[in-house]
């Protein structure tokens, strides 16, 4: 059996020196978290809530305008439970993925508003917060029950143009493939700034300009790779049909309609 | 700089929306006429770079992180149009899909984001780079492009909220949306932007394309165009915006002249009017024995023709050194 070297058998005691790299964190949790909305969404194999994405998004759109034009807070408040029972009907994980961003949302409206309720201004602190968790609930109802590449076929439903949709499409593709390359980058960078490095500022901006090199690169082999398959710059997306599930959720926004201005 | 929904009326978020219509329009024409239909996946890639370029956090002074917006090196580096409908299409990805920045105020952040910033911060560069043609002047214009074009859209936001309590009040006089005046809003958004989030902005710009200008010349290669001339008519109508610099120190509400908003401003929060010590530090631009607004436009023309004087002496420099 050979001898084990020397070197190895004497403990070593290698302490880097501390540096300033919090903004590399930050970086990569931004990133990982991205990274990660996405996949599971993509990962949603099913659509909650099921009446079609068209349906979703013009009703989200709708109660987003109900809820700014409101000035009673009668409204506001059914709103609220409207709110409510819709997040009651999502599992726990996508319920409090909804409301950690509105909770986040309203803190903060209350927050900016507060100088003025302290001036007299009662109006305002009570609805606008209350404004601002509802809206925001709702579009993260809307963007967690539903794909998103349905959502943007959605989009081309009420009247976006193609152009419009395929580069929403190419968009949220590549933000995926762009942000895991990014996300390499970063990991590779924090790697190898062990103790103190002096050239991670520019190596961050390094990452960021390599980022733009690759979109160039990566456009140019997506319009090869497209011109192959015979592409001539016609983009159509498949409709979906509503159900009668649209009908009844129609029923139900008529209602709210009706409500909203019978309590203001 | 995102714009939540509830913070403008939807008059004013329709308005804005109204006022993007013909910028879409422009730009999406635009690009489609310079970029050949072969580089029709540029737009989405370049959406998705202009989205991922807001995740990079930027070290600041103190210890904490801010990110950058990429607006005028986008602009720089595909053209102002190209840089329009990219930065739209990230900002309704993250209203629909993450909730940041409201639907109906979509309108107005891209009127301030896509427009606004881009635009400015583009032609800034580019007028400045042509009449200092040196590597100096280049890289001073992408950081004054930077630097002005998110403070002109953190200024255009700040207008926008602070039209809000002048507009739109219930019977009781009680503002409906953003309760804050101008007088509040325009100090509140416009001074961080000033003091950090435009360094922030200067210094990812100029990082990034001095990168990107090593690593690969070609692609940083100026767009062919023509010269700029319509930037002057900009400057001419800056210099005379000047005076709305007055209302940040909420001394002009006279000459403002509307009932509603001294009542407002009586009504200002007086807690709120003292957190802005930082107005003391910006320099009164009065000169003494003149109309206020007349010596903010006499120090706005003296201030830009400083500035050009600055930009022809680099450039004579440059020339004198070449012929030689």
């Amino acid at each position: 059996m050979a001898d084990i070297p020397q070197w190895l058998t004497q403990p070593e005691s290698y302490d880097p020196p501390r540096d300033r790299d919090r903004f590399l964190d930050r970086s990569i949790v931004s990133f990982v978290t991205l990274l990660s909305r996405f996949r599971s969404q993509s990962a949603l194999e099913r659509d909650l809530l099921w009446v079609s994405p068209v349906s979703k998004l013009a009703a989200a759109v709708l109660y987003v305008v109900l809820v700014s034009l409101a000035r009673q807070f009668a409204f506001v408040y059914l709103m609220l439970a409207y709110t409510a029972v819709l997040l009651a009907l999502l599992p726990g994980g996508e319920i409090r993925r909804c409301l950690t961003g509105a909770i986040a949302a309203a803190a903060l409206a209350y927050l900016i508003l507060l100088p003025s309720a302290l001036a007299g201004s009662r109006y305002s602190i009570t609805m606008i917060p209350a404004k601002a968790f509802i809206c925001v609930t709702l579009v993260n109802i809307l963007s967690r029950t539903t794909r998103w590449d349905r959502l943007a076929g959605a989009l081309r439903q009420v009247l976006f143009p193609d152009l419009f949709i395929f580069v929403i499409d190419i968009t949220m593709k590549y933000i995926f493939l762009l942000g895991e390359f990014a996300l390499q980058m970063l990991y590779a960078l924090r790697l190898r700034s062990v103790g103190r490095n002096r050239g991670k500022y520019g190596s961050l901006a390094g990452a960021a300009g390599t980022l733009f090199l690759k979109s160039r690169a990566m456009s140019e082999e997506l319009y090869y790779a497209m011109e192959c398959r015979g592409f001539t710059g016609e983009y159509r997306t498949a409709r979906v049909r509503p159900t009668w599930r649209d009908g009844v959720f129609w029923g139900l926004n008529a209602g709210l309609v009706f409500a909203y201005f019978f309590l203001s | 700089m995102h714009i939540p929904d509830n913070y403008l009326s939807p008059v004013t978020c329709a308005v804005m929306t109204a006022a993007m219509v013909p910028v879409w329009a422009f730009a999406i024409k635009k690009v489609k006429k310079e970029l050949p239909k072969a580089k029709l996946p540029q737009l989405g890639i370049g959406a998705a770079l202009t989205f991922l370029m807001m995740m990079y956090n930027v070290p600041l002074p103190g210890g904490t992180t801010g990110h950058a917006v990429g607006g005028t090196l986008i602009a720089i580096l595909m053209g102002p149009s190209a840089a329009c409908v990219s930065v739209s299409v990230a900002l309704l990805l993250q209203a629909l899909l993450f909730g940041d920045g409201g639907i109906l105020s979509f309108g107005a952040n891209c009127f301030n984001m896509a427009f606004v910033l881009p635009f400015v911060g583009y032609y800034l560069y580019k007028f400045i780079r042509e009449r200092a043609k040196s590597r100096l002047g280049e890289s001073i214009g992408a950081a004054a492009g930077a630097y002005f074009g998110i403070v002109a859209a953190s200024l255009c936001a700040a207008a926008e909220f602070g039209i809000q309590p002048i507009l739109f009040r219930d019977a009781a006089g009680q503002p409906l949306y953003c309760p804050y005046p101008l007088s509040v809003s325009i100090p509140a958004m416009v001074i961080p932007h000033l003091l950090v989030a435009g360094p922030v902005e200067v210094l990812f710009t100029a990082l990034i394309l001095a990168f990107v200008k090593k690593v690969s010349p070609d692609l940083a290669e100026p767009l062919p165009g023509k010269k700029t001339r319509g930037i002057w008519g900009l400057l001419l109508a800056l210099i005379c915006a000047a005076p709305l610099g007055l209302l940040a120190s909420g001394t002009a509400w006279g000459e403002w002249g509307m009932d509603e908003i001294t009542a407002l401003a009586g009504y200002t929060p007086g807690g709120m009017a003292d957190g802005f010590r930082f107005t003391a530090l910006l320099p009164d631009y009065s000169v003494s024995g003149m109309p206020e607004v007349l010596g903010y436009i006499l120090s706005a023309v003296l201030g830009t023709a400083v500035l050009v004087i600055v930009f022809k002496l680099i450039s004579g420099r440059k020339k004198s050194t070449a012929q030689n």
